[in-house]
């Protein structure tokens, strides 16, 4: 094991292999206010990606309803359980992550999940249990809640797969930090989809090796977002790329959000993997529940979140979600624009910080009608 | 960490001692008569073949280890017709495991031999070493269910899998393939297969290369919990890549094991330290 450093858990840690950090490293934002379960990135991803034989049941983006829905099949709470409980005080994780964890004899602590539990994503999910007790009215954080968490692989700067797999199939690129598994290297042994806490790579029973999400590589080298982003209805991600803290660059509107403002936040960051794909944690749920998802710092993003109106970078920042399906490097404030560069400063989109409001009188001159919002 | 280091060293030192001590007792190889790959594990000639049990060791040394496998103990058989060099393998398994699905593996076995024999310096059992490398023959029951049965396809994995169209079906083959993933790589464990034995040559831990020319053949049977497995090798090729044993001469062979039923699989596995192997006149 190699000394490496962390930012996400502030302090340095064990990993398999010395730290290389890529270039650039592939990043990924998501608005957890805004997502509605409507599987078009899934769909996308999919149709893209993982249509032939021996995928049937395999999603690499897939959007799941927390905190009672997995995929696969209870993927979080086996892992939070076989990992234990830590403290999570924060800024500086003093708990286990899994490689500390790993078990004598092995790299990371994993477990292998069975075959079924892949079988039926989202199944059962957002049925009703029961009703609202008599006098409950919504406040915020919600008496009850449900959210819905879209997932991709987290491409992240310390991989669990890539620390397990004992032929070093799985590799980092260095151009972009996306994570792929080499398709003629790989012998199926599984050790990833064991070692991965995220499940996010798939054993395909007829290649008889393992595959995973591949950032939409093709894409991400021609300056496109990923499938998933531009496909997404609702805004609520984008892709680019993030920087260390301490190399920030305030103009990236993945930087700004991350580390500047801090109102997204890493996925199980006490796993020790350095997760790159970031979450808005959604305003109405505990946070409880939401620390343990996303650690420490999450009071203060959904705080900052809630007074995005009054942090005009913020505000600027987000509004770019959505906005293109070409990567934006760069961004910048200009009057009630905000505007997204590419990577040499070249202008690719420019949004509106506001709407302009038109208020119409409530009776219609014209229609001899009263105007009403009824639809 | 530190008592996983000495623990490494103890296990290296066992390693060099079993290595470099040249054991007495033996496997030999008799003549047998049928011209061609000897693959029968039923043949009446195995017979005059003297069974050697072969201790197999848990694997200690690298990452992921294995420290109790599931077979203890390999019956190995040796014959040779002046072509073709074959053994006979034969362990107690209660479970025939020849599926593979994320949580199902299949049972393993393979043979070893050094490619090139220095008598005073044999390669590392254990897949070899820089500069003493290993062929290594090794035979999978998910293979010999695809030689016996067809390879097979998602609705025998999944009877209920519902699918509209797979892009082969309405895409030409060229454009079909980027959909195929390893096996439009010609990745040697997704392509379909001739033979149950991947013929692969390594020299050191996670340098396992199945070797583009493919010599060895073999065949699996598992009846009343137990498996009986031939591995039947050319005695000598034009490769550079394969030993070159003739009828006399003597080599070394170490095995490994895998119980697809307790999940062994890679470094999960029972090993053998090397056994001396004569090939009768």
């Amino acid at each position: 094991m190699a000394k490496t450093y962390n930012w996400q858990i502030g302090r340095e840690m064990e990993y398999p292999y010395e730290s290389a950090r890529p270039q650039k490293q592939f990043a990924m934002v998501m608005d957890l206010n805004k997502c509605i379960a409507c599987q078009t990135c899934t769909v996308a991803c999919k149709t893209t990606w993982t249509s032939g034989r021996g995928q049937e049941y395999m999603y690499w983006n897939n959007v799941e309803s927390k905190p009672y829905g997995y995929y696969p099949l209870g993927w979080d709470v086996n892992i939070l359980s076989r990992l234990g409980v830590q403290p999570m005080d924060g800024p500086v994780y003093r708990g286990k992550t899994l490689f500390d964890a790993a078990p004598q004899g092995e790299q990371v602590l994993g477990y292998l999940p069975d075959d079924l539990d892949y079988a039926h994503p989202n199944i059962g999910e957002d049925d009703s249990l029961g009703n609202m007790a008599q006098g409950a009215f919504l406040q915020l954080p919600h008496m009850q809640w449900m959210y819905y968490l879209p997932r991709i692989c987290n491409h992240c700067t310390y991989p669990a797969c890539l620390g397990s797999c004992p032929r070093q199939s799985i590799y980092k690129r260095p151009e972009d930090g996306i994570v792929l598994t080499d398709q003629t290297r790989c012998r199926g042994y599984r050790e990833c989809v064991k070692g991965c806490p995220y499940k996010k790579t798939f054993f395909n029973p007829m290649t008889r090796v393992t595959e995973k999400c591949i950032g939409c590589y093709p894409a991400v080298e021609n300056n496109r977002q990923t499938q998933c982003t531009i496909t997404c209805i609702g805004k609520i991600r984008m892709q680019g790329f993030i920087s260390v803290p301490d190399r920030l660059r305030e103009d990236n509107p993945i930087d700004y959000i991350v580390h500047v403002a801090r109102v997204a936040r890493p996925l199980y960051p006490q796993f020790g993997l350095e997760p790159n794909v970031y979450y808005i944690p959604p305003v109405h749920v505990p946070h409880e529940y939401l620390s343990q998802m996303f650690g420490w710092g999450v009071e203060r993003a959904i705080a900052s979140y809630r007074k995005a109106a009054e942090d005009r970078k913020l505000l600027g920042a987000l509004l770019l979600f959505g906005a293109t399906p070409e990567i934006i490097h760069h961004y910048k404030l200009e009057g009630r624009y905000t505007i997204g560069y590419d990577e040499n400063h070249a202008e690719i989109v420019r949004v509106p910080l506001s709407e302009p409001i038109h208020i119409r009188p409530l009776y219609d001159e014209r229609h001899q009608t009263y105007r009403t919002n009824m639809t | 960490m530190r008592k996983q280091i000495i623990r490494l060293a103890a296990a290296a030192a066992l390693l060099s001692a079993a290595g470099a001590a040249w054991p007495q007792a033996g496997l030999n190889a008799v003549r047998v008569g049928p011209a061609g790959p000897i693959l029968d594990p039923d043949a009446g000639f195995w017979k005059s073949a003297k069974e050697m049990p072969v201790a197999m060791l848990p694997q200690m040394i690298a990452a992921p280890m294995h420290a109790s496998p599931a077979v203890k103990e390999l019956r190995v058989r040796a014959v040779h017709n002046g072509q073709w060099l074959s053994l006979r393998l034969q362990w107690k398994d209660p479970t025939k495991n020849d599926v593979m699905l994320t949580d199902q593996f299949g049972d393993q076995v393979a043979v070893e031999l050094p490619i090139e024999l220095k008598k005073d310096a044999p390669p590392n059992p254990m897949m070899g070493n820089k500069g003493g490398r290993v062929n290594i023959l090794q035979w999978r029951a998910p293979f010999q269910r695809d030689v016996d049965h067809g390879e097979p396809d998602i609705r025998k994995l999944y009877p209920n899998s519902l699918v509209d169209v797979y892009p082969d079906q309405v895409l030409r083959a060229t454009d079909a393939r980027p959909y195929t993933g390893a096996l439009g790589v010609d990745n040697p464990i997704s392509r379909p297969r001739l033979s149950p034995v991947l013929d692969q040559m390594s020299e050191g831990w996670g340098t396992m290369t199945v070797k583009p020319d493919q010599h060895a053949d073999g065949k699996g049977v598992w009846q009343d919990g137990e498996w009986r497995v031939v591995i039947t090798l050319p005695m000598a090729t034009e490769s550079a890549n394969s030993p070159r044993l003739a009828p006399g001469s003597s080599t070394l062979v170490a095995f490994a094991v895998w119980d697809g039923g307790t999940r062994e699989v890679g470094g999960r596995k029972a090993w053998s330290s090397w056994v001396p192997l004569k090939l009768a006149k």
